[in-house]
């Protein structure tokens, strides 16, 4: 109740959202999420984690609902052809990193951190440049600068997939699975890199299906099935001692696949 | 067989002279096939079907007729129908450049709508707009994703090239036919011509394999 006097950070209202006329993925889903949260949203296949995370980018039309951020109107559906309205200047302060790296294989480390602040944000090369290096040197890739990411292992590339979203100073970051393709050994460098950004305060979603990184970094977890939020609460809480049966089948079952 | 090869009876000088302009030919119709084969897969992609259809006509046009009945059609029924008399070299050209265009537009096409839908995501997630996405991420992969095709496409017209001879350009194929029918030695010159046809295909073959190889290393 402390931050009772600030807006939350993301508000999604009843969300509606289907792929084509038949299959429906998420029924009327509500989040509010506050400033500093850092919110891991589990569940099974299919629940609809990922595409919260993609609406919530503003990568897909949505049937019905609102979002607002940070107090603003962010996506909305309106008019009588139920127009998806994304404010793309909100969309701006929000960064996501995607289950498949997606960096541009035709540009260096370095080309893909600088690419958005010198076009989309106007800055200048040299100061691009060097922030781009500052974070590099700080994610243990600055040898890497000039590689392309067919060079890089997984793990690396995907730091610095974080590293180029970082580079527009966004005030939520979005991870969809972000290990799911990762060889196992090297989850941890990238796991250890989210929770060097949670050191820092910065706000978070994300959808994972490792538990042990879920429990360690979350404030808040969100277990998702059906395309609705079924259980909501402190990792302890969700993860631990599960109210809701659904979600204690799923946390049984995800822990003794694990055994 | 006791036929005696004499490959003196060859003189190189009018086959190196056809040659060239048969590599005036390739070079101007791949000039022509690489910008408009561009633009065209632009207009087969449009979201307007007054702007699509008849673009995708035309390139199923020259996809399914044979070259030689286009290079025919343009010397004898262009002139007819629009009055339009130019020399035959500019008409080779252009009846050469044309079913490049459309061989052409259908590899650029192939390689924007290949570019995967995750790049074009990340582009949005970064703040790019709907031009910049086009200029930085797709553009740039699919020039790379289609250069093999190109270069394919590009020395195909090379040999097809070597139909204009009928219509009296005088590139390589020509100058071989007039020689073999000189010296009446057509397995001596027709085996030169198809060996320096090959001795410029070859190595371009060669490069679109390695270019091909260098790719697949790449995207993995």
């Amino acid at each position: 109740m402390t931050m009772s006097f600030s807006p939350p950070l993301v508000k999604v209202e009843s969300l509606h959202k289907s792929y084509g006329p038949n299959i429906q993925v998420l029924k009327g889903l509500d989040i509010e999420m506050k400033p500093g949260e850092r919110v891991v949203v589990i569940g099974p296949s299919g629940g609809g984690k990922s595409t919260l995370l993609r609406v919530i980018m503003g990568l897909e039309k949505i049937d019905s609902g609102s979002i607002t951020f940070g107090g603003k109107p962010y996506i909305s559906s309106a008019g009588r052809d139920k127009k998806t309205i994304i404010d793309t200047e909100v969309r701006r302060s929000i960064g996501m990193v995607f289950q498949h790296y997606t960096l541009f294989p035709h540009l260096s480390v370095l080309q893909n951190l600088i690419l958005a602040p010198c076009k989309v944000r106007g800055e200048k090369k040299e100061i691009a440049i060097k922030r781009a290096q500052a974070l590099l040197e700080r994610f243990g890739l600055a040898a890497k600068a000039n590689s392309y990411p067919a060079q890089l292992s997984g793990g690396q590339k995907q730091r610095v997939a974080i590293a180029r979203a970082l580079m527009l100073d966004p005030k939520l970051m979005l991870f969809d699975e972000v290990t799911s393709a990762l060889d196992p050994e090297l989850v941890a460098e990238v796991e250890q890199v989210i929770l060097q950004l949670a050191a820092q305060n910065m706000p978070m979603m994300i959808v994972t299906h490792d538990m042990w990184f879920a429990r360690n970094i979350a404030s808040r977890v969100i277990f998702c099935a059906g395309g609705a939020v079924v259980e909501d609460g402190p990792p302890e809480q969700v993860l631990g001692s599960p109210k809701e049966e659904r979600t204690r089948d799923f946390i049984d079952r995800v822990f003794h696949i694990r055994q | 067989m006791n036929y005696s090869f004499n490959f003196n009876a060859v003189s190189f000088e009018p086959l190196l002279k056809g040659l060239i302009v048969t590599l005036e030919l390739t070079l101007a119709a791949n000039a022509i096939g690489l910008t408009f084969g561009f633009l065209v897969a632009l207009l087969i992609m449009s979201r307007i079907a007054a702007i699509r259809l008849p673009a995708m006509l035309s390139v199923e046009f020259f996809r399914c007729t044979p070259a030689i009945v286009q290079i025919v059609w343009f010397f004898y029924c262009v002139p007819m129908l629009f009055d339009v008399y130019l020399d035959s070299m500019t008409m080779g050209i252009l009846a050469l450049g044309l079913n490049l265009t459309a061989f052409n537009a259908e590899a650029y096409r192939a390689a924007i709508q290949a570019v995967p839908r995750e790049q074009l995501d990340a582009g949005i997630a970064l703040g790019l707009n709907p031009f910049q996405r086009v200029l930085y991420i797709v553009l740039p992969t699919a020039f790379r994703a289609s250069i093999p095709v190109l270069l394919t496409n590009g020395i195909g017209i090379f040999q097809q090239s070597a139909l204009v001879a009928i219509v009296a350009i005088q590139d390589l194929m020509y100058q071989g036919k007039s020689l073999a029918t000189e010296t009446y030695r057509p397995i001596e010159t027709f085996t030169v011509v198809a060996l320096i046809y090959f001795a410029v295909s070859f190595p371009v073959t060669q490069i679109v394999g390695y270019l091909e190889r260098r790719r697949q290393l790449l995207m993995s």
